[in-house]
């Protein structure tokens, strides 16, 4: 019916509509797996519900003399002046993590008040805090 | 009085480029012979912003302070190698390097092009003066590198100590030597739209200036990660940081351009295509720029937010791309030639390009998904490096196979298709390695076998290709170079292993495979910071090592930094970092292991080789 | 007519990415100081006339606040806000005291007479030290400290009119 040329266009339009979407729907589904969305600990206590199988940024305020450590972990509270929640951690600690400082620590939540963390993130300088914590802070 | 030779010099390039863009015009409508004026005109500009580089460049050595970037960026104190590069790497410096790396290539394109038609040598010229203009009234308005202060300071305020290091020192100019490379394929391909000149000669040329910015690119992303894995001392070499990722995304395009431009040269098809690459090279480094500039991106490398600059940027951008979205739309109607056939070179590079642009997207988009979503949600987010691992890495594995079939395919149509013996030897080999290393493993058999089976393939394919006659060098090397950078990083990837504890001195911690010592700690008083160096030990079945990293505590501007000890050698590198717990006695020490670190230098340094010695080809 | 429409698509498309990139800009994405109510340490330091060593607290007398301003004679933004300066302490009872920074003695008599002096006390940080303890990265920055040296608000940059009505304001509601 059609020529040889048009059969031809059409196999390659076609074969290249597939991997569009095919490509478009691995990347949309990778983009919502891997997605890490910023909280407060007083996000935490308001969340609906929380999944524990995704990873969570919390921000806030190390508080005052909560940190505690052996060799293996180290234990601190995140608190945002309103809510807080317990951080246990193993691995590596930033030079300028230290109490009464903006953090933010990375990792899966077991309840609402209890964040296993697989990374706590670092900032050069010791005058600055995550523009995230700060919209934490001033949330309240 | 220094200074004001420096403005005044870049007041003069900014008319001279007026006056070069109307003489290009001119000579574009009515001339057939270039214009010897244009030559003159180009060649004074780039004096003039050379002058003005060299100003700045002096400012900086003699610790003029009255100058305002030399105040904010240097100190007395500082050596002269970081005084010198001080100089860029400052906002305002850097701009004005890129200024001057822009009118340098200008005028050798100039020089260089002899051979093309004058008419599309003029207009490229004309194009490329836009952008001068556009950076010369961003440096005017939004960051002039001339400032004073008056009265003059006595002392500068000195520079990050994170950034003293001699790999980041010399890494901007060499990325922005790529990225402006970039602006003359940019330029000509505009020009060579209107002027109809998508020719087998145009694409030679153009595939010159695309090799030297995939060169420097290329030799400039690898000094970037040196920096990160050396200075930061994270035990890592690229984080799918956005700012990273950013560099990342023109050597995608540019990697397309080089194998498509090759299509274009011996086949004269895929024109349309060849020019969307072009301009979307250059886009996508102004884009960079922007992002990184105007401080939209939140990375680690944070500069200075400033929304006036990024506006300009913004503004500036949006011109370029309308311009020439409208010029490609207004001039695209190229033959279509369906002359090749399934099996031919032509298909493997055009499913290269394919690939490039999924990786391309799907870097794009991890990038600037969190900007987008802030805006429209005001959901704060970020895309973790799982998100790039997960899309990237399965993709590898075809598109390692095509690489390994593609270069042996003919032009227009592959004669035969002869599987011979000892491929299918090889591709049993690999597998059967990859089994073996995978098993060894423990972990994913069927996914890791594969992966590296196709790398090991390509591997051995690039080696046999070393005495295929039909191939060039400069091909060869940089394809074995690609399969070992891959070899690597998987294996570095799978392999690595990393350990942390926090301990006080003189304890011992027993871990599973070694034995952590921290034997003690000593203190010293060096030039600006203080000194703290740990003697750890390390012991894993009776074989001890001795690592001395180091903590410095920096007064002004107030910064600790870690400084990792590694113990290289060609499969292995070992290093410990220490970091310091405010208040406690205990250091935070984390050991890691991680192989094939210096093959993977070595074979991103033999990559650019390979493209030097694409350049070498005479015409 | 498919030309067009995919001229169309793509300059939506371009338009959309470069909109959102714009409105991206006023996002809040640069690292701010932390949390403004943290507590100084009181520390000595001379006054700028007499040489004399002072300490933070003595300078309270029996005010509940003061208000710091940091500047220097070659910072071009302190001569900018240096008008506002002046407006803040006619309008205010609380006592303003200077702090120049990293400065000569003599360039910096000279900026005072030839813009006035509106501070009640000037202190001299020679080497740029002393305002470290302030928590400051620069010039010109402006603190309200109360009289338990906790600072209530911190200014980065030159002041303008806004900023001098909201610490009358602020100073009025303690």
């Amino acid at each position: 019916m059609y020529g040889k040329k048009v059969k031809l266009r059409f196999t390659y339009l076609s074969l290249i509509l597939v991997v569009l979407i095919l490509s478009t729907y691995l990347v949309l589904k990778s983009l919502e797996e891997n997605v890490v969305y910023f909280i407060s600990p007083t996000d935490i206590k308001g969340l609906a519900e929380i999944n524990y199988d995704k990873k969570y940024r919390v921000g806030g305020m190390v508080k005052k003399s909560s940190i505690s450590m052996n060799s293996e972990q180290i234990n601190f509270i995140i608190t945002d002046y309103k809510n807080e929640i317990s951080v246990k951690f193993n691995g590596v600690i930033p030079n300028l993590f230290s109490e009464d400082k903006g953090v933010v620590a990375e990792g899966f939540l077991k309840d609402r008040n209890f964040l296993e963390a697989s990374k706590i993130l670092a900032k050069h300088d010791e005058n600055y805090m995550p523009p995230e914590v700060k919209k934490a802070l001033e949330g309240n | 009085m220094i200074n004001l030779i420096g403005n005044y010099s870049l007041i003069f390039a900014l008319i001279i480029s007026l006056g070069t863009m109307f003489f290009s015009f001119k000579n574009f409508k009515y001339n057939n012979i270039l214009d010897f004026n244009l030559i003159v005109l180009v060649f004074l500009q780039f004096i003039l912003i050379f002058c003005s580089f060299c100003t700045l460049l002096l400012a900086f050595i003699n610790s003029d302070f009255s100058n305002l970037a030399v105040y904010n960026n240097s100190h007395t104190t500082k050596p002269l190698f970081y005084k010198i590069s001080g100089s860029w790497g400052n906002h305002e410096g850097s701009l004005l390097l890129w200024l001057l790396v822009l009118s340098l290539f200008s005028l050798i394109f100039l020089i260089q092009s002899k051979k093309l038609s004058v008419s599309f040598r003029s207009l490229s010229i004309f194009f490329q003066q836009i952008i001068i203009v556009g950076f010369i009234l961003f440096i005017f308005y939004t960051s002039n590198p001339f400032q004073l202060i008056i009265p003059t300071p006595n002392e500068g305020l000195g520079l990050n100590p994170i950034l003293q290091d001699p790999a980041l020192a010399i890494h901007p100019p060499i990325l922005y030597l790529g990225y402006v490379g970039s602006s003359i394929i940019f330029s000509s391909s505009l020009a060579a739209l209107v002027c109809k000149y998508t020719t087998n000669q145009w694409a030679r040329d153009i595939k010159k200036w695309t090799l030297i910015s995939w060169i420097f690119l290329t030799i400039g992303i690898m000094l970037g990660s040196i920096w990160a894995y050396y200075e930061l001392g994270w035990g890592g070499f690229w984080f799918w940081d956005p700012v990273e990722n950013v560099s990342l995304m023109p050597w995608f395009c540019l990697t397309a351009l080089l194998h498509c431009s090759s299509v274009l040269e011996k086949r004269s098809s895929l024109q349309s295509w060849t020019i969307i690459l072009a301009l979307c090279t250059f886009m996508l480094s102004m884009s960079g720029t922007f992002l990184v500039r105007s401080g939209i991106l939140n990375s680690i490398h944070t500069f200075a937010n400033d929304p006036e600059r990024g506006i300009f940027i913004l503004i500036f951008l949006s011109c370029l791309i309308l311009l020439s979205l409208i010029i490609y739309f207004k001039y695209n109607n190229f033959e279509k030639s369906n002359k090749s056939f399934f099996v031919s070179k032509e298909t493997a590079i055009v499913i290269n390009n394919w690939f490039m642009m999924y990786f391309l997207a799907v870097v794009l988009i991890g990038t600037i998904y969190p900007i987008f979503l802030e805006v429209i949600t005001k959901e704060k987010i970020s895309v973790g490096p799982p998100y790039f691992n997960q899309l990237i890495i399965p993709l590898l594995i075809p598109f390692l196979f095509i690489m390994s079939i593609g270069t042996k395919l003919d032009w227009i149509k592959n004669k035969e298709i002869n599987v011979r013996y000892k491929k299918i030897v090889l591709l049993i080999l690999s597998v059967l390695i990859s089994y073996l290393i995978a098993k060894h493993l423990n972990t994913k058999i069927l996914y890791s076998t594969v992966l590296i089976s196709a790398a090991l393939y390509l591997l051995f394919i690039s080696i046999l290709d070393l005495k295929n006659d039909k191939l060039k060098w400069s091909q060869k090397t940089s394809h074995l170079a690609f399969s070992i950078l891959i070899i690597s990083i998987i294996l570095n990837s799978i392999f690595s292993e990393e350990q942390s504890v926090n301990l006080k001195a003189g304890e011992e911690k027993k871990l599973s495979k070694y034995t952590i010592r921290f034997e003690k700690i000593s203190k010293s008083q060096i030039e600006n910071y203080t000194s703290l160096k740990a003697e750890i030990w390390v012991s894993q079945n009776n074989n001890e090592l001795i690592f001395y990293p180091e903590l410095r505590l920096y007064k002004v501007p107030e910064t600790i930094t870690s400084e990792a000890d590694i113990k290289t050698n060609l499969f292995n590198d070992n290093l410990v970092v220490v970091n310091y717990l405010k208040d406690t006695d205990y250091l935070n020490i984390r050991y890691q292991k991680k192989p094939f670190m210096l093959l993977i230098w070595i074979s991103a340094l033999m990559l650019a080789v390979g493209g030097i010695l694409g350049l070498r080809k005479k015409y | 007519m498919k030309i067009r429409l995919s001229f169309l698509f793509v300059l939506t498309l371009i338009v959309f990415i470069l909109c959102v990139f714009f409105l991206s800009l006023f996002e809040e994405k640069s690292y701010v100081p932390e949390k403004t109510n943290n507590k100084i340490e009181n520390f000595s330091i001379k006054d700028f006339y007499t040489d004399k060593s002072l300490n933070l607290k003595i300078l309270f007398e029996d005010e509940k606040y003061i208000i710091i301003n940091i500047w220097s004679s070659w910072c071009i933004p302190c001569r900018q806000e240096h008008k506002h300066i002046s407006n803040l302490s006619s309008f205010n009872s609380s006592k303003i005291i200077g702090l120049n920074y990293k400065d000569k003695k003599n360039n910096a008599i000279k900026f005072l007479n030839e813009l006035g002096n509106p501070y009640d006390t000037i202190l001299s940080d020679k080497d740029g030290t002393k305002a470290i303890f302030l928590g400051a990265y620069g010039v010109p920055e402006t603190f309200v400290i109360d009289s338990d040296l906790n600072i209530i608000k911190k200014y980065i940059g030159p002041i303008n009119s806004e900023i001098v009505n909201e610490i009358r304001n602020l100073l009025n509601d303690y």
